[in-house]
């Protein structure tokens, strides 16, 4: 066998940079930069067929892991910001090593600029900077300003955009330091690059991400109040309504820090402390992720309802250690950029390593001149930003006339910044064929000591065009991976702590916010709620077709009584004499299971399922995960003709499959601390709910139980094997009650789910020097006794002949303790993070 | 002139109360004119602890939160203060405004950077065309600063109607504008909106305000509530000078000041955010009793 020609196989034949820029990849001359050469080697040996599936194989994990989710699924199946491209940035480590000098530099005078603004503003009194952009800027924090500093540290993390210029020379484009975000993308585009490419990754001696990281993490250890060994630091987030949340979690999962929002903490006595099962605890650290401004509903925004009430006053005192520090924000607006040369000069006597865009602030009268006779050739900013809040939004400033523009500026010059429009290197971008695209590089930097370490790679941007990166960044361009190509072999390094310490064993789990419980719980509810519609429907749509049909018309009732109990199906679908004028029942139950419009349809049910698995995803294990997702993709109706009842059948049948996954996972694999414990207890009180709900609708109105009904209540309740291997084809009611209701053997009991609810009770944090039992203990002992103390055969024989009292009643009273069970549990353990408010302002009269 | 002073503050909740933040603004600067001799904040229930500071503005500002459940909670400030009369600059011998905008632009010393600061918008005075227009009327070319800020404060008060259902705390000068009513705090908000519109630099001040009883009558306790107008800076020389719009009056020895800053969210007296509580209802009283016989003069008093 011959090898195809080069050229066909070849994925980077008739790759053509644009005229008059740097090209990433390529020299003038056509032939590859020194960097790309053996990258490209290796590609072209590949070959396109590998390439592409290698492509493939990564895309599915994306898509598999959930890194293709930007934040929490609303709006649903919105893109990741940044799409991940295969081929990665290169760049040798000679040159990153200049990069790195200068922007060790520009972090490290941001910081002596923040440090200044927020003490003793010599840069306004000299006029460096005009006061007027501190003075009216929105992130100025005046409560935190003071005279004497305690800490010396503002920007403990800087992100900065970087360019190169035709020249080849990089510019800083923008400056990030409210709270460098993207730091987790970076990280999950090395993680799917490096897989793609295992060998070459090895061959070409790629720097590592992780120093940075362990960089990240003891710079947070230091940040402890009284330099405390290990420290508690939690990765604070905006939640996940913010575009931020997917890395915010990945970060915090990668870190291993607590993930939290603002209604996880809470201050007493000027600390900061951490609302969980077991009580408030103490937290040391925050890595703050969300917005100054929104971090304290007390002092810095009164109307922000995810912020900490009195972190101002703990930070102030020195009781918790903020990275960024709370404020950092301010200098990340453009028009700080067209400053930077001369506040370089003034505060550390030197030029810029790295020349920033040329930037003008309309402020000034003859830089807002330059600006109106440039208009076509600059880019207009918002002269104030607050991170992640663009108003009005660069793109819509830019895609104004010029003349509209020009006015809008001189109505409030000051409010306007502008930039030079930067023409960006080139590089190219797989799309199923090579194209050419623009490059920019967001590069980050984290203190350390008394300087700053540079991450040895970043996030690379792509854009077909040269719009500003904000508007393309919301376009959904793509991302690269950045490879620091080093000339030596480069160490392997881990983020676990150095040998050597022994650390003391653990056994906690105590420590799950309160939130997490509440959405764990819950999530174990929806499980069961599921698995139980899935069964139901399956044996109602098994009978309302095929071969059983003979007998269906004693057992559809049954199933059309519990499924309108659950909400399924319209109520009127109950009762015998009302059904014959509703719509055919299957016609109206395939529609029904995918009505997104009732809450409580099945599509509901695992849309809320998939929503909190999203929210405590990083409770959970990525294969646990992994299910999660594939039930939410799984449960679609066909796409294309009408939904019939054996799709039904097919979609419940996967569903059940998938359900049992989750279980098994779960079983074997979850480690028994308190969301266990909170995920058993959901999915325990909501099964006991589900049996109670069969044995209710399949024998309550009836003295005499057809036998067919015997076997779709087993069946429902998945214990009809079990039945026939005891007791054959023989069906009476006693001995159905007893395995669906009294046999402690069977996991699909009444009592059995008892048991475990007792169990787990049992364990949950308490104070246990308090005599007598806590009103759930109480509940759950009356429930598991009420069943044991039960005579199953004379319940039956009783119901038998005609008396249903004693199963009513029983029924009657596990419906009404089983909810205040549940109530019990979340009162004591999962709304004590009920939002604050504010007290009413006093208004002067 | 010496007053004591005694502002009350108490909430009820309907349901218990686990946890309180409060940041309250309630000390008496000390000032050139004015000498705070003694202050003391007294809170039911006790807190864990009570932290002062000075804020940005140089204001006293305490600190303290609540951690045991409390179905109410009462803050009682209580002061000893002296003001005496400044002598008063004649307004015609005040720079013209032009001057002082221009200073305010181009100066960078300590004195005209602060006031520098409370020339631009604020989150509770957001400026609008319209301002610029009602303030020229008064603020004709090269006059004196202080002749047209007293013309602007006598046109307010007399243009404007006092009423204090009309507004709320939350109620933006355009509205305040547009309607022509308000209270204290929104006309003092209007104004300072006029001059920064114009350039030049005002700060709210809250504060108190005496009230002169009618002849033969005691008076009364608590019909008080706490005060607020605005400070004017004049230029390097005669610095900063205090209306009040709803007085209609430059002010002298009834005035006293208690916090300054851009507007009223920078010095509420009493801001808290709590956890709980259900309804809550907030009753204040405030009590400027002068320490000294009261010379007989004229009442200017409006504090409603």
């Amino acid at each position: 066998m011959s090898t195809p020609p080069l050229s066909v196989n070849n994925i980077f034949q008739g790759y053509t940079p644009p005229e008059g820029v740097y090209d990433e990849f390529l020299l003038d001359s056509g032939q590859p930069r020194p960097q790309s050469k053996q990258f490209l080697d290796t590609v072209v040996k590949i070959g396109r067929e590998e390439f592409e599936h290698r492509w493939q194989q990564a895309q599915r994990t994306v898509q598999a892991n959930d890194f293709a989710y930007s934040g929490v699924i609303t709006p649903k199946n919105q893109p990741r910001p940044w799409e991940l491209d295969a081929i990665p940035f290169l760049i040798s480590s000679a040159e990153w090593k200049t990069v790195s000098k200068a922007l060790k530099q520009r972090a490290h005078l941001l910081n002596l600029i923040l440090k200044d603004l927020y003490g003793k503003q010599t840069l306004l009194k000299q006029g460096d900077l005009p006061a007027e952009l501190v003075y009216s800027h929105p992130g100025f924090l005046r409560g935190y300003h003071r005279d004497q500093l305690r800490n010396d540290c503002f920007l403990h993390f800087y992100a900065a955009d970087l360019a190169r210029s035709p020249n080849g020379n990089w510019w800083v484009l923008a400056d990030r330091t409210e709270a460098a975000s993207g730091i987790g993308f970076a990280l999950e585009n090395r993680i799917l690059t490096s897989r793609m490419f295992p060998e070459l990754f090895h061959q070409c001696n790629v720097e590592r991400l992780a120093p940075f990281f362990i960089a990240a993490q003891e710079s947070l250890r230091k940040l402890a109040p009284q330099s405390l060994e290990n420290p508690r630091v939690v990765l604070l987030s905006h939640g996940p309504t913010s575009p931020n949340y997917f890395e915010d979690a990945y970060l915090a999962r990668y870190l291993g820090y607590t993930l939290v929002e603002g209604g996880d903490l809470a201050v007493r006595k000027n600390q900061v402390m951490l609302k969980t099962l077991g009580g408030l605890i103490p937290v040391d650290v925050i890595f703050r992720r969300q917005n100054s401004r929104d971090c304290d509903s007390l002092e810095l925004n009164a109307s922000s309802r995810i912020g900490v009430s009195g972190l101002t006053q703990a930070a102030r005192s020195g009781q918790v250690g903020i990275a960024n520090a709370l404020g950092s924000g301010l200098v990340e607006s453009a028009a700080f950029m067209a400053f930077m040369p001369r506040l370089c000069k003034s505060l550390l006597g030197t030029e810029l390593l790295m020349p920033g865009v040329a930037s003008w602030w309309c402020g000034v009268p003859d830089q807002l001149n330059y600006v109106l006779k440039n208009l076509e050739k600059l880019t207009i900013y918002p002269t104030f930003r607050i991170r992640g809040r663009d108003n009005p939004s660069v793109e819509s400033l830019n895609q104004m006339s010029p003349k509209k523009l020009a006015e809008l500026i001189r109505s409030k010059p000051s409010d306007f910044a502008a930039q030079e429009k930067v023409i960006r290197s080139s590089m190219p971008v797989w799309r199923g064929q090579i194209q050419p695209a623009h490059l920019s590089l967001r590069a980050y930097a984290v203190i350390s000591g008394d300087s700053y370490t540079v991450m040895q790679g970043a996030l690379a941007r792509t854009s077909p065009n040269l719009d500003p990166l904000e508007v393309s960044i919301r376009k959904g361009e793509g991302s690269k991976d950045a490879w620091i190509l080093s000339d030596q072999p480069v160490e392997h390094v881990t983020l676990l702590k150095e040998q050597g310490r022994t650390i003391s064993l653990k056994r906690s789990g105590s420590e799950l916010p309160s939130r997490a419980a509440d959405n764990i719980f819950w999530l174990g509810r929806q499980l069961e709620r599921a698995e139980a519609l899935a069964r139901l429907l399956r044996s109602a749509v098994n009978r309302l077709s095929g071969e059983t049909r003979s007998t269906s018309d004693l057992e559809v009732p049954v199933l059309l009584r519990c499924l309108a109990d659950q909400g399924q199906i319209e109520p009127g679908y109950a009762i015998d004499k009302m059904r014959h004028q509703l719509p055919a029942i299957e016609h109206v139950l395939p529609t029904a299971v995918f009505d997104k419009s009732q809450s409580t349809s099945l599509r509901s049910i695992v849309d809320e399922l998939f929503r909190l698995g999203s929210i405590v995803r990083d409770r959970i294990s990525l294969d646990t995960w992994r299910i999660i997702r594939r039930i939410d993709k799984g449960f679609q109706p066909p796409r294309y003709g009408t939904t019939n009842l054996s799709d039904v059948l097919t979609i419940t049948d996967d569903l059940i499959t998938e359900l049992a996954a989750f279980s098994g996972i779960v079983m074997e694999s979850m480690t028994r601390t308190q969301a266990f414990r909170f995920l058993e207890l959901g999915r325990r009180v909501e099964r006991s709910l589900q049996i109670i709900s069969l044995v209710k609708n399949s024998f309550v109105p009836m003295p005499e139980v057809p036998s067919p009904i015997f076997e779709t209540v087993l069946e429902v309740a998945d214990s009809l094997m079990t039945y026939r291997s005891r007791y054959l084809s023989n069906l009476q009611l006693g001995a159905v009650l007893d395995l669906v209701l009294t046999d402690e053997t069977n996991p699909r009991s009444l009592v059995f789910q008892f048991m475990q609810l007792a169990k787990h009770v049992e364990r949950l944090p308490r104070n246990r020097e308090l005599p007598g039992y806590t009103s759930e203990q109480r509940l759950v002992m009356t429930l598991l006794h009420s069943v044991r103390m039960l005579d199953i055969q004379e319940t039956a024989e009783t119901h038998c002949l005609g008396d249903y009292e004693p199963l009513e009643k029983l029924i009657e009273t596990w419906d009404y303790q089983l909810p205040k069970l549940s109530e019990a549990i979340s009162h004591r353990y999962l709304v004590h993070a009920v939002p604050s408010h504010q007290l009413s302002d006093i208004s002067p009269q | 002139m010496k007053y004591k002073i005694t502002h009350t503050t108490k909430y009820a909740y309907s349901q218990a109360v686990p946890v309180c933040h409060n940041l309250v603004h309630l000390a008496p600067r000390v000032l050139p004119g004015q000498r705070c001799k003694e202050f003391q904040l007294l809170v039911h229930p006790e807190p864990f602890s009570i932290a002062h500071r000075k804020d940005y503005f140089g204001n006293d500002v305490s600190y303290f939160t609540i951690d045991q459940a409390h179905l109410g909670l009462s803050v009682t400030a209580t002061s000893q203060v002296e003001v005496t009369a400044a002598s008063q600059i004649a307004a015609a011998e005040t720079p013209p405004w032009e001057s002082v905008v221009q200073q305010l632009q181009e100066k960078h010393t300590a004195g005209v950077l602060d006031a520098y600061q409370f020339t631009f918008d604020s989150p509770g005075v957001k400026l609008f065309p319209e301002l610029i227009e009602y303030a020229k009327v008064s603020f004709q070319e090269n006059r004196p600063i202080l002749e047209a800020v007293l013309e602007l404060t006598t046109r307010i008060n007399t243009e404007f109607k006092y009423d204090s259902r009309a507004t709320n705390v939350n109620t933006e000068i355009s509205e305040v504008f547009e309607k022509k009513h308000g209270v204290c705090q929104d006309f003092a908000h209007f104004q300072i909106g006029c001059l920064r519109a114009l350039g030049l630099a005002a700060r709210y001040v809250s504060g108190y305000l005496r009230t002169n009883p009618p002849p033969g009558k005691p008076r009364l306790v608590g019909a008080d509530a706490s005060h607020a107008w605005l400070s004017v800076y004049c230029g390097e020389k005669a610095g900063w000078i205090d209306v009040d719009p709803t007085n209609n009056v430059q002010t002298s020895v009834d005035h006293i000041t208690v916090a300054w800053g851009r507007d009223y969210y920078d010095v509420c007296p009493i801001q808290g955010t709590i956890v709980g509580g259900g309804e809550h209802r907030m009753t204040v009283s405030v009590d400027v009793a002068p320490e000294e016989p009261q010379p007989a003069a004229p009442a200017t008093g409006d504090a409603k």
